[in-house]
């Protein structure tokens, strides 16, 4: 299974590699929204596991791309922040995002959401 | 815990980043920049050093950078103005986290209530806010909860009870464990949003079954007839019962956490037959199984459960709707069907290079691999001028297709070089940019009005010596600004501006980059140099000196001119740090002083730390090389001018100028054989443009060479700058033109 993770801190990319990995996944690394959206377009992907606030494009704009680009409209983001406030997530939903994972994350909750929402 | 190590190290490495980056930003807000993507930026950095923090369980961090993220957010969308004291106030916020973070890396401990002043500030600046008042402090604790990253070797435990925390806050309303309420009816339907976000049914009733037995019934009877059937249309509902101990209202809405409106839900305790429910049982004969619903679910939601009809009414009802829906039926269900695949065809083609562009296509490595790969091209290149040498004019004659190879391969190997080494190669503007801030301060300390101009700031230059730049740049520009700049009033008195210049530029000379930090201050007093230089025995009481050298005492040891020490060049010490950090790194320092104009020092640094082009010679038998970029020209000594000083120093005449001759030979205590006639004459300019003349016995080629330290190795020796292995296994020295120079100039100022 392939995650695509997306996130502009190397901490959190690195956490997020190391967990996945361990649990048998092969891990995707984007730094911003564009480049999420670059890899999307030569990569397939099982699930993206994306941040909020990134420079150049943010995981909002990123999961509203992906959505539009009808090219994924079964591929489950899961959404990952610190932000907790009820806006950020409607937000990240309205755009199209699947779930969410809140930061820090423990590492078998992680893998938990994500069986949520891929087969 | 080595994985943790890992990550902390990361987390340490990227903050240095994000610091930096808000110095950086700052400089340029403090500019009167405002703009929403500075602002933007300042507020990323600090939420990515918090979120990081967070998760190691720095809580003094994360606590001080929470309450300054939310001043950032408020300053962000205008709720708060960017006044200059809350500037100020924000700028020393970045230095008190980048004291936690410090002491996060250290393991030291901050003093009781660091920052809380700073912090009572944000609080007062962003408090009466009803958005992010104390509603976001009770998310913050639960958001930022200490989490132990150890990952490998988890306990079972743990995971088998993912939702433990939930179970936790319901604890006090979890039922008797009764078989009556042991039941639960819960009744889903989905809305297309739902499937819009990529949800799937099947998922949720899976993860219900791990709570306990299900039962699951699908109502099919909004399923229309396949002529009215829209491909993303929505028609299935579930109906499910579940029977389980544990189960609470809480652990069930959990499951549907991610689909909380975007479908009807209802959760009732017990077993709550429906109209409806009664309706599906009797359909059972003719509708599918819910399992194989649920597995049709799987691949287009709703969309096969079209078997209600009869085999025969679908024949019929086909007939129609296939003309109806020929031209329109392919194209929406075109894209569903490749969704789960790889994009091919067309869309890949699209996202060729024009894509690949766009996106900042990077990766990390790790420094040592390409230190490894710099020495390895390192030792390449030696091997491919060593195998040059070996040409000689009989191979060459007979192999010409492998002299042209070569020619080839010394060719590859130089662009091989300059590819490796520009992977080193870093904008001097990662320390260009904390020079902003060092001025501000220095403003603020002195009273003086100075600005600082920066020129070049992307040149590029090997990263281990711009590691090395910030602190002989910072005792520069601190020099400049309590030194050379004058005060306000005396400036005005010389008919200048009120406010004082530093220009700080970097560029590309030849095999060097040249950074100088400029002034338009009042210049070195040369008098007052002097005089504390034979004061503190620098220099003899009768030792003459030219403008020039005099200048170049600021570099003594120990030495320092400022009639009282201020606090900001320090005690005495500096300039001469400067000099040895400089050294360090295999580069020079100059300075050129104008009285009352101003003063530019120079430093002079190698592009690169690893490979060196340089002349190889002969002396004594021995080989040596010297650094082809100090050498100016080559003259055999029979047609060399050379000419006695009165006080009997050789000197050599070149171009009506006169040079201070140094014989390698009797410097370095080998006598030779050859006659002086045969000799050579190696003309080089040191730092400063001092010119000095090496006489050597033999010139044998140019070349490339590794430097090897010779302190690391052996012993630093006067004269010689480090060794090197030659392509035939021999040691050959390095010439240290610039230290020999000096010797030279002591020699004549004794004699």
């Amino acid at each position: 299974m392939r995650v695509l993770t997306v996130d502009d801190s190397r901490t959190i990319l690195a956490m997020l590699h190391h967990t996945l990995s361990n649990a048998g996944f092969e891990v995707l690394q984007a730094e911003d929204g564009q480049q999420g959206l670059d890899v999307l377009k030569n990569e397939s992907v099982d699930v993206v596991i994306t941040d909020i606030n990134m420079p150049v494009m943010d995981g909002i704009e990123f999961i509203r791309n992906v959505r539009a680009s009808g090219m994924h409209n079964s591929l489950p983001i899961l959404i990952l922040t610190t932000e907790t406030s009820q806006d950020k997530r409607d937000q990240g939903r309205a755009a199209g995002g699947t779930g969410w994972i809140v930061k820090p994350f423990d590492p078998d909750k992680l893998i938990s959401v994500i069986h949520r929402v891929v087969h | 815990m080595s994985d943790l190590d890992d990550f902390k190290a990361t987390y340490f490495d990227e903050c240095s980043e994000l610091l930096l980056e808000l110095e950086e930003q700052f400089a340029a807000i403090e500019d009167g920049d405002r703009s929403s993507n500075r602002l933007n930026a300042v507020f990323r950095a600090i939420h990515s050093i918090k979120g990081g923090g967070g998760a190691f369980g720095f809580s003094g961090l994360v606590g001080f950078a929470h309450a300054y993220e939310t001043l950032l957010d408020h300053v962000r969308d205008g709720r708060v103005e960017l006044s200059e004291a809350v500037t100020a106030l924000c700028i020393r916020a970045n230095d008190i986290v980048a004291d936690y973070v410090a002491a996060a890396r250290d393991g030291t401990e901050l003093a009781e209530g660091y920052g809380a002043e700073e912090k009572h500030q944000f609080d007062a600046l962003t408090s009466g806010d009803p958005d992010l008042g104390s509603e976001s402090m009770e998310e913050f604790d639960i958001d930022f909860v200490p989490v132990m990253v150890t990952i490998a070797g988890a306990e079972d435990e743990l995971a088998a009870e993912p939702f433990d925390l939930a179970v936790l806050d319901d604890s006090f309303e979890a039922p008797p464990l009764s078989p009556e309420t042991g039941h639960w009816t819960i009744r889903f339907t989905p809305h297309s949003e739902l499937y819009a976000r990529a949800n799937d049914p099947l998922l949720l009733l899976r993860e219900l079954a791990t709570l306990g037995d299900v039962e699951v019934n699908a109502r099919v009877d909004e399923v229309p007839a396949l002529a009215d059937f829209e491909p993303f249309g929505v028609y299935c509902a579930w109906e499910i019962t579940l029977r389980s101990e544990t189960a609470t209202e809480a652990t069930i809405a959990e499951v549907f956490e991610f689909v909380e409106g975007n479908c009807d839900l209802s959760i009732e305790r017990g077993l709550v037959p429906s109209a409806e429910d009664m309706l599906d049982r009797t359909m059972e004969e003719t509708a599918p199984s819910p399992a194989e619903l649920i597995e049709t679910a799987e691949v287009a939601p709703g969309a096969e459960a079209a078997p209600v009809l009869s085999f025969a009414e679908l024949a019929e009802s086909m007939k129609p709707a296939l003309k109806a829906a020929a031209p329109v039926m392919p194209a929406p269900l075109k894209p569903s069907a490749t969704a789960s695949e790889e994009p091919e065809g067309d869309n890949d083609r699209r996202s060729g290079p024009e894509d690949r562009r766009n996106g900042v296509q990077s990766i990390r490595v790790d420094l040592d691999k390409i230190d490894r790969v710099v020495n390895m091209v390192g030792e390449l290149v030696i091997t491919q001028s060593m195998l040059t040498q070996q040409m000689d004019e009989t191979l060459r004659a007979r192999y010409q297709e492998l002299v042209r190879g070569l020619e080839v391969l010394a060719q590859t190997t130089r662009g091989l070089q300059d590819s490796v080494m520009s992977i080193r190669a870093q904008p001097v503007k990662t320390v260009f940019s904390r020079m902003p801030r060092l001025v501000r301060e220095l403003t603020a300390k002195t009273g003086k009005k100075i600005r600082l101009e920066t020129i070049g700031e992307n040149t590029e230059i090997d990263k281990t010596i711009i590691e090395q730049l910030s602190d002989p740049l910072t005792h520069m520009i601190r020099n400049s600004a309590d030194h050379g700049i004058e005060s306000p009033e005396k400036r005005v008195a010389a008919g200048k501006a009120e406010g004082g210049v530093i220009r700080l530029s970097a560029e590309q000379a030849g095999g060097n980059i040249l950074i100088a930090v400029e002034d338009d201050g009042g210049g070195i007093n040369r008098e007052r140099v002097l005089q504390v230089a034979r004061e503190r025995g620098v220099v003899g009481p009768e030792q003459q000196l030219s403008d020039e050298q005099i200048d170049q005492l600021i570099f003594a040891p120990g030495f320092s001119t400022a009639a009282e020490v201020s606090d900001i060049s320090g005690r005495g010490v500096g300039m001469d740090v400067v000099l040895s950090n400089i050294k360090k790194i295999g580069g020079s320092v100059h300075v050129k002083s104008w009285t009352g104009k101003g003063t530019r020092m120079t430093l002079r640094l190698p592009l690169t730390l690893a490979v060196l082009d340089v002349m190889l010679v002969k002396v004594a038998g021995s080989p040596y090389v010297i650094p082809l970029s100090s050498i100016v020209e080559t003259i055999q000594c029979a047609r060399a001018n050379f000419s006695r000083m009165p006080t009997g120093a050789q000197v050599l005449q070149v171009r009506g100028e006169y040079v201070q001759v140094v014989d390698l030979a009797t410097r370095f205590a080998m006598g030779t054989e050859i006659e002086r006639d045969n000799r050579f004459v190696v003309l080089c300019e040191a730092e400063g443009g001092v010119k000095v003349a090496l006489i050597v016995d033999d010139i044998i080629g140019q070349q490339q060479v590794v430097i090897k330290s010779l302190e690391e190795n052996f012993q630093s020796i006067e004269g010689i700058a480090g060794g090197t292995i030659l392509g035939d296994g021999n040691v050959a020295l390095i010439v240290d033109v610039q230290g020999l120079k000096s010797q030279a100039l002591n020699h004549k100022s004794a004699a």
